[in-house]
């Protein structure tokens, strides 16, 4: 894809890499109220559709919010599966997982003011029980809002490099 | 190994662990279930128009499913007769033919062998091309679920499914047209044997307030007072658990079908429009059905929660792990609004990331894997619960537990699943059709409950 939109200058992009270091840090630290409360704006739509394996030819239009998404979320939805993790009762994390994250490729543009789009690759590390590894490569596709507390994700789009995820769930965060 | 008494014990109600772990057992399975079971494949409503096809699994043989020209239906094995290749990669689209990638040769929408390339030059009239088309399977469809079967001998699809059609009607028929399901399927892969996800749909409404506890507390709703079994509830009255001849069952939680799902008013509204009409087709015993929720397996490895929605395929990949394939089912004449938030609820619960379907795949994973010590694989497992209150009931074929909190559905499971591996064609397993059910010896348990309900003073 050509882009002909500029990327924000280094300030800004330096201010967006550092939001996304400290929302790692919060989920690492399975921190999940804090990681809602602060970096997650009320009109999120948080999406994680599913991408069949079809033909070059195909015509078929990509999936829409309406079709089958592994995630597709608003606010309270969000919010019902951090409450759900808080419960004390989800068995398989306790003991907990130890989860890692790596952002990187970020690239960000404004798109209204105080709005940016905001691409990055997250590489997510799961170390379960004793053995259990799984490591995940999404693309991530955010619309970020400047706010007086700091950015806010108000659209994310992850796509998973996978057709069939090679893990037992995807309850996590990303 | 030497017949299958070694791991199942119908009589103690229990399994030997090694139902979940060997080889041997496994390839067994292999041959004498899945080579000889009614597989589900597909939904009319995945290959709705001539050319459209879908690719899917029996087992771990790879399949194709095509819509004809004449609107009929076929399957065959994805694999090209020439040196094996797989012939479609796609998951699913619309093709005039099926192209193999290493030396071209053409397969049609029905599987024949249409085109060899440089045929003259290369065979010189010496390739009988009718012989070589890719390997059908028998199909046949219910309702609109389509299902394949490699063996001759098998019965029809309606006789497989049997006494399990007289429930199945009540959503697949329903009101008005029945269900239709919504893909693209989610995949993913779990570390289990594939009668862990089975019996689990098929019977296990114990697990329910103690392994979802969480979210059951997070979605509130009918089900809230199950989470980490606080509740004082008198189980015998909210539900029933059956089983079938061929090891289908499921279990009814009762007035609770949209009980998982947190937005609904749609879907609430869509069955309170309907259940009348049920009533009318079907009779009040059926109405019942329609408005709880069903935990159900068509066996082997099919499972779906009705109510809820998920509709699963448990794809065998060796004895210890399986590729989950998740779809969601919603009633065909429903609004487009009611479909999508019946699919974006049965997915946010039961799908990769679901609410509860991530409770659930722990627990498979770990009930497998732990048999992979050598002690521990020589115990045995114990699916004793509610074993003397269920047998023949006057009304719901089939056996009938007293409460959806039991494990009849289990028993049922693994009855005919030892049967089936233990008997050597379809003609043997015939000669069981009026004996099947000779393991509840407790006959008279419904006559005598009802007529003792029936006697107590109405209020
Ligand atoms: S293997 Fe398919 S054409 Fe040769
Ligand atoms: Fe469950």
């Amino acid at each position: 894809m050509t882009e002909t939109r500029k990327p924000v200058g280094m300030e800004l992009h330096h201010a967006i890499v550092s939001h996304y270091s400290a929302e790692v840090r919060m989920l690492q630290n399975q921190q999940y109220r804090e990681w809602f409360d602060t970096v997650i704006a009320e009109d999120i739509h948080y999406w994680m559709p599913v991408y069949e394996q079809r033909y070059a030819r195909d015509r078929r239009p990509d999936p829409t919010p309406g079709d089958a998404a592994i995630y597709n979320d608003d606010y309270a939805e969000l919010q019902q599966r951090v409450d759900r993790l808080l419960t004390g009762q989800v068995w398989m994390e306790d003991p907990p997982s130890r989860i890692r994250y790596f952002v990187t490729n970020v690239e960000a543009f404004e798109i209204a003011p105080f709005e940016f789009e905001v691409f990055s690759n997250v590489l997510v590390h799961r170390n379960r029980r004793q053995n259990e590894v799984y490591v995940h490569t999404l693309g991530r596709e955010d619309k970020l809002r400047k706010t007086d507390s700091g950015f806010k994700v108000f659209s994310r789009k992850l796509n998973i490099d996978a057709r069939v995820v090679q893990d037992k769930n995807l309850y996590f965060f990303v | 190994m030497n017949g299958s008494s070694a791991l199942v014990d119908n009589i103690g109600a229990s399994q030997s662990r090694r139902v979940f772990w060997d080889q041997d057992v496994y390839q067994l399975e292999l041959e004498r279930i899945f080579s000889r079971c009614w597989l589900m494949i597909g939904h009319d409503s995945l290959v709705p128009k001539p050319g459209d096809f879908i690719t899917t699994y029996m087992a771990e043989d790879r399949v194709i499913l095509s819509r004809q020209p004449d609107g009929s239906l076929k399957a065959f094995i994805n694999s090209c007769t020439h040196r094996g290749n797989q012939i479609c990669h796609a998951d699913s689209g619309s093709a005039k033919a099926f192209v193999c990638n290493y030396h071209g040769w053409v397969f049609g929408q029905d599987g024949s062998l249409v085109d060899v390339p440089m045929e003259e030059r290369c065979y010189h009239s010496d390739l009988d091309k009718s012989k070589l088309g890719l390997a059908p399977i028998r199909v046949e469809t219910y309702k609109g679920f389509i299902f394949g079967c490699h063996d001759p001998e098998a019965p029809s699809l309606e006789d497989y499914l049997g006494d399990f059609c007289w429930y199945l009607d009540t959503i697949w028929d329903g009101p008005d047209g029945g269900l239709e399901l919504l893909g693209p399927p989610l995949k993913s892969t779990l570390a289990c044997n594939w009668k862990v996800p089975a019996e689990n749909f098929v019977g296990d409404g114990y697990h329910v307030g103690w392994t979802h506890a969480a979210a059951l507390q997070m979605i509130g709703g009918e089900l809230a007072g199950l989470s980490g079994n606080r509740a004082d509830m008198p189980f015998d009255d909210l539900g029933l658990q059956f089983t079938m001849r061929h090891g289908h069952g499921f279990g009814l939680i009762d007035n609770a079908a949209t009980a998982i799902h947190v937005k609904r008013d749609g879907y609430v509204k869509y069955l309170e429009e309907t259940r009348g009409g049920i009533r009318e087709k079907f009779g009040p015993e059926r109405e019942r059905l329609y408005v709880g929720h069903w935990n159900t397996s068509i066996f082997p490895n099919c499972s779906f929660l009705y109510g809820t929605n998920t509709f699963k395929i448990w794809h065998p990949r060796g004895p210890h792990e399986i590729e989950v394939w998740t779809y969601t089912m919603v009633p065909k004449n429903a609004d487009t609004e009611t479909k999508r938030s019946i699919q974006r609820e049965a997915i946010r619960s039961f799908g990769t990331a679901g609410t509860l379907e991530s409770d659930d795949g722990e627990n498979m994973s770990s009930a497998t894997y732990n048999n992979n010590g050598i002690i521990t694989r020589k115990g045995w497992m114990n699916s004793s619960m509610g074993k003397d209150r269920e047998g023949p009931h006057p009304v719901y074929p089939g056996i009938v537990g007293v409460s959806f909190i039991g494990e009849t559905s289990y028993r049922g499971f693994y009855r005919f699943w030892q049967e089936m591996l233990d008997a050597p064609d379809w003609a043997a397993i015939r000669a069981n059709d009026d004996t099947w059910d000779a393991m509840w010896t407790n006959r008279n348990f419904w006559p005598d409950r009802l007529s003792a309900k029936q006697a107590e003073p109405q209020d």
